[in-house]
This record gives C-alpha cells, sequence and structure tokens, in this order.
C-alpha cells in the first residue's frame, strides 16, 4: 500500500475512485461504529472539516480512537482535539495550517509529538492556502495560482506548492495544487438517508472537501426526509453522490460548537488541552477514562456530565441561545430548535 | 477628581479600538484583535465591518465571541459564505484592515507562529499560520498585537509564517505580494509603525508609566524613536464603561 501522502496530490487516482462510486440513491444509513470500521483504514489521510471545534466530527473522531485506528496522515485546516490520536499511534503525520484552540492556547499532544520528532509535519499551509487546494480538487482544476505564503518560509517548508511566474502579468505567484484526502467525515445539521447534508453557519471547506475526498461519511443531528431535502435545497453543502455513510449522531460535534444547537463547551476544553493533556501520561489516563474507556459518543457525554455534575447539553443549549436563537434562523423551523431534552437512553437509542 | 483605573489589557483594547476607524472593513482575529473590534464599532466606528476567516462577514454579535469561528460571530451576519470566499474578496480589495497576532514580530513586521528554535528540530512548536499568512498578504495594511519581550520582539523571526516588509524596502513587491504590508504594533508597552524609506518599526507612542528608553530596553533590535513620540492617551470613562459593560461584561479577555 502507498504512503498517504502519494495518493494526496494525484488527480488520476481520484477520478478512478469516483468513477467507480455509485450514483443511486441507496440507503447509506449505518451506526458510526460500522461506518468507521469500513470506511477510515489504517494509514489514511483524513482532512478536518468545519472549523475545528465549530461543526467537527468529534463523536466521529472518538469513535476512530477507540477503535485503535494506526498511521492516519491529518490534514489540519485547522486543527483541533483530534491531534490527540497521536499519543495512541493513532497518527504518524500531518499537513499543517492551525493546529490550536485559540486563546485557549496549543494543543499538547500535537506540540509534544512534532517537538520530540514523533509526529510529522509533512507540509506548512496558510488556512487560504489549503482551502484553495481542496477548492482545486472540487473545481477540477490541476491547481490555483494565489497571492498568500509568497515570501515566507512557508513556501521553503512546503514541499507541494512552487513559486511561479505568472503568464499574464509576469508577476510571483504561489501555485498549489488540487489535494484528494482519502477520508472526510462532515458533521451537518440534517441530512437524508441518501447523504445529502444541510448545515447552519459557514461552510468553511465543506463542500470542496465532500468532493476531494476518496471516501466521505456524514455524521448529522438528524436524519430527515428526502422531500425535505428536495424541497428545500439551500443549505446543502454535500450531495448524495460522495457519499458512502450517514449516520446520525446527535450532538455529534460536541465539545464543539454546533451553530444555532449548542456551544462549545469552553471549560471542558480549556481544562482538557492545558491540564489533562499536559504530559503523555496524563493524556493517556484522559483518553482511556473517556475514550477508550466508554462504549459510544453518549456515554462518554454522560460521563462528562457526572464530572461536572450538571446537564452540559442543556448549559451548552442555553449559551447558544444567548447569542443565536434558533428559532430565528428558520431552524425552529427546521425541528432542531432547542426543544429536545437531553436523555441519554433516548438519544442513544435513537442513533441505534 | 480620582485617577481613572484601568489594567494593561484594558488600555490595548481602547489602543486598538481607536486605530480602526468608520466604514472600514476589519478581518479579526481572535483574543484581544476581537476585543478591539467590538469596542470600535460601540464607540465610533457604527459602520465597521467585521470579515472573519470561517466566512462570516458584517454580523451584529450579540455578546463576545469566544472563537473566530463560533455562532457567536455569525448573528445577523446578512450572508455567510466559506473560507476561500472570504480570502478570496480580500484579494479583490474588500479587506481593509487585519488585525494579527503571533509569537514573534521582527523589526520589519514579520511574524512568527509556526516555532520557536529550529523547524526542523523546534524549541517550541506552535499553531501555524492558520489564516494569518492570508491576511497579511491581501488585506490593505495590518495590526498586530502582543506581549512586547526581548524574546518576542527579536531582529529576526526563527520563521516567517506571515509576511511583513521580509528584508526591507521592495520586498513585498519583488514577492508578489499584494496587501500594503504592517501598519501598527500595539504592545503592552506602546505602540509602532514602521519607517517609510527603511521599513523598519518605529516608536510611535509609549504607554503610561513607560518611557522610550524601557519600550527600547524590551526589544531585541534597534528600534527607530523620533523625537516627536507621545505618552499614548489613557482609556476614558467612557471607552471603560463601554468596554466593562457591553463588550466584555464577562471579563474573558479583558482582566
Amino acid at each position: 500500500m502507498s504512503h498517504a501522502n502519494e495518493r494526496l496530490f494525484d488527480h488520476q487516482l481520484a477520478r478512478e475512485v469516483k468513477l467507480r462510486k455509485s450514483r443511486a440513491e441507496k440507503d447509506k444509513r449505518m451506526p458510526l461504529k460500522d461506518a468507521v470500521a469500513e470506511f477510515v483504514q489504517d494509514g489514511d489521510s483524513i482532512v478536518e472539516t468545519g472549523f475545528a471545534y465549530v461543526r467537527g466530527p468529534m463523536a466521529a473522531f472518538w469513535e476512530i480512537g477507540r477503535q485503535r485506528k494506526k498511521d492516519l496522515v491529518g490534514i489540519f485546516t485547522p486543527g483541533g482535539m483530534n491531534t490527540a490520536w497521536h499519543e495512541f499511534g493513532g497518527m504518524e503525520g500531518c499537513h499543517v495550517a492551525y493546529v490550536g484552540v485559540e486563546m485557549r492556547g496549543l494543543i499538547s499532544p500535537f506540540r509534544r509529538g512534532v517537538q520530540n520528532g514523533t509526529l510529522k509535519v509533512y507540509s506548512e499551509w496558510s488556512h487560504g492556502g489549503l482551502a484553495l487546494s481542496l477548492l482545486a480538487a472540487e473545481k477540477g482544476v490541476n491547481y490555483v495560482a494565489c497571492k498568500s505564503m509568497l515570501g515566507t518560509d512557508i513556501m521553503k517548508t512546503n514541499p507541494y506548492i512552487k513559486e511561479a511566474e505568472d503568464p499574464f502579468t509576469g508577476e510571483p505567484v504561489c501555485l498549489v495544487p488540487a489535494m484528494y484526502p482519502d477520508v472526510a467525515i462532515i458533521h451537518v445539521h440534517h441530512a437524508d438517508k441518501f447523504g445529502n447534508g444541510r448545515i447552519w453557519g459557514p461552510a468553511v471547506n465543506d463542500t470542496s472537501i465532500c468532493i476531494a475526498a476518496h471516501k466521505v461519511i456524514v455524521t448529522c443531528e438528524r436524519i430527515v426526509d428526502t422531500l425535505d431535502i428536495r424541497t428545500n435545497p439551500y443549505q446543502v453543502i454535500v450531495p448524495h453522490y460522495c457519499v458512502d455513510a450517514v449516520c446520525e449522531v446527535p450532538y455529534g460535534a460536541y465539545p464543539g460548537d454546533m451553530p444555532g444547537m449548542y456551544y462549545f463547551d469552553r471549560r471542558l476544553q480549556e481544562r482538557v488541552v492545558r491540564v489533562e493533556w499536559k504530559t503523555a501520561e496524563s493524556t493517556r489516563e484522559w483518553y482511556e477514562k473517556y475514550i477508550l474507556g466508554t462504549k459510544d459518543h453518549f456515554e462518554m457525554i454522560q460521563l462528562i456530565a457526572e464530572d461536572e455534575g450538571m446537564n452540559v447539553i442543556d448549559y451548552l443549549k442555553k449559551l447558544e441561545q444567548l447569542a443565536c436563537d434558533a428559532s430565528f434562523y428558520g431552524l425552529g423551523t427546521w425541528g432542531i430548535g432547542g426543544e429536545r431534552e437531553w436523555k441519554y437512553e433516548e438519544v442513544a437509542k435513537r442513533a441505534i | 477628581m480620582s485617577e481613572v483605573q484601568y489594567t494593561p489589557r484594558e488600555l490595548l483594547a481602547c489602543v486598538a479600538a481607536r486605530l480602526i476607524s468608520d466604514g472600514e472593513s476589519v478581518f479579526v482575529g481572535t483574543g484581544l484583535p476581537l476585543v478591539g473590534a467590538l469596542l470600535a464599532h460601540k464607540l465610533h466606528a457604527p459602520n465597521m465591518m467585521a470579515i472573519y476567516e470561517c466566512g462570516a462577514v458584517d454580523p451584529e454579535p450579540r455578546v463576545l465571541p469566544w472563537s473566530v469561528a463560533c455562532s457567536w460571530t455569525y448573528h445577523k451576519a446578512p450572508t455567510i459564505l466559506s473560507m476561500t470566499s472570504v480570502f478570496g474578496h480580500s484579494r479583490a480589495g474588500y479587506a481593509d484592515v487585519g488585525f494579527l497576532g503571533g509569537a514573534q514580530i521582527d523589526m520589519y513586521g514579520n511574524i512568527n507562529a509556526t516555532c520557536i528554535g529550529d523547524y526542523d528540530n523546534p524549541k517550541v512548536r506552535l499553531t501555524g499560520s492558520g489564516g494569518a499568512n492570508d491576511i497579511a498578504s491581501l488585506c490593505g495594511k495590518v495590526i498586530f498585537m502582543g506581549l512586547h519581550l526581548p524574546e518576542r520582539f527579536p531582529e529576526k523571526c526563527d520563521y516567517i509564517t506571515t509576511p511583513g516588509f521580509l528584508d526591507g524596502p521592495g520586498a513585498r513587491e519583488k514577492a508578489g505580494l499584494v496587501g500594503g504590508g504592517p501598519w501598527r504594533v500595539i504592545s503592552h508597552l506602546g505602540v509602532m509603525g514602521f519607517d517609510e524609506e527603511t521599513c523598519r518599526m518605529k516608536l510611535i507612542s509609549y504607554h503610561p508609566g513607560v518611557t522610550p528608553e524601557v519600550v527600547q530596553q524590551f526589544t531585541g533590535f534597534e528600534l527607530i524613536i523620533p523625537d516627536d513620540v507621545t505618552e499614548t492617551p489613557k482609556p476614558t470613562e467612557e471607552e471603560l464603561r463601554v468596554l466593562r459593560e457591553e463588550v466584555d461584561p464577562n471579563q474573558l479577555f479583558v482582566f
């Protein structure tokens, strides 16, 4: 099997993979466990979607950890808490535009891994540069000529991009080739059983990513009827034909933010990235307790809720509505306002 | 009359806000830039427009966001775009000011957010560029905010993540960069700009309680100190009231 990096910019391979995919509308619903087992293979490159802790597919990322996938290559635009895979051999290298949690600091496992040489950084990017790389794949062009990254050390520490002379103007431009990751997992508000996915909030790079990636898993807060999607296609950012699996995972972005539904768990994040992941040992302890020690995402949330002595989901819903009233945006008519109570047994049952 | 009391971070937020003019579009980074932009919006720049790299443009934030991508940044935004769109619009000329942070800034305004020490064998690995490189490559002018220490203001950055004037006059044009480059640096000791001829950092004002000599002592290179440097005006009562009561009532960023 070739290394993930050898497949990453291979547009012929990417086309062959997509020529083989069925266009038929078929029911792709399956439990998250099965989707991760089938579509995430050891050594795959896997791209972040959403914006790190905003609409990131966290439940799927924790499930990847639970299944002890090995030697993944991360593509971080930006990257968040899933960099903790590294501590368990889950990730051997990465392509980086940004890894961190902004004001809440750096993410220790990533930092440690790069500093002690156990986590390879294959290429440096700017957010805009990496976004254009994925956009090029979606738009069907070999590369994009852009004005980012020029003149900086990023040009020297990224073997995939090139400086060239614009044949039209003679100016220097940075050429960014189309990138085709092995796996993309996208978390959306609504999806139908075929994989059409609808969001509220910024798409960030997600449409590009879905078309670029060889394999796409869609996780969603709720499965909706296809008629709902087909009569209201606005904000549908994932088309069904690129999707391999659809998993209903309510609160699948936790501890991240799901626009219009629940805010991110800042207290947990801060404590985790600053304190609990400070050393390799403490990261391992945390991981063993919350990820490996729980059978699924819901049990993990339940465990955190018990630790906190409060209903975290309820709290985050209220926090979100401070600034962003779901019904105001029409999300209420989609049926994902604040109406749903957090009851572990029910939600877990719904998600198969 | 009693003296107005304020914290160093409150001063920084006020200084940042004053640098934003009404009607400007501002590409906002996380942390204090968020506070400064929101303060300007509520004080003297009601027609200011914020742009966030996740794709949000021109929101009316109800409360201070904790992140440049969270849903609080697109409250009442007229449209929510994608990452390539907002950077593309900056290249097209729709972003006047870029607001950034970083671990190091050198005398030509180049910023390091990637690593301390040798890249291949880093002493400290940092976050990487994020949108900072794009913002500094494409926006009209760039404001940098950060702590003022000799190792954070070195003569040369360990790694240039984000372009300033690179290695001096004419270098940005030669490299093919579009935007105007660094404009102001706000530190906890003073406000700096850049000399038009040499592109080197120069002091504009020093904060109350500080002298130009102190600013120089905490700078790892020779700072240009013109004769007309002044003391940074203290925050006014009105600035502090809006900051404390409306922008950051929970003291998330300014403490």
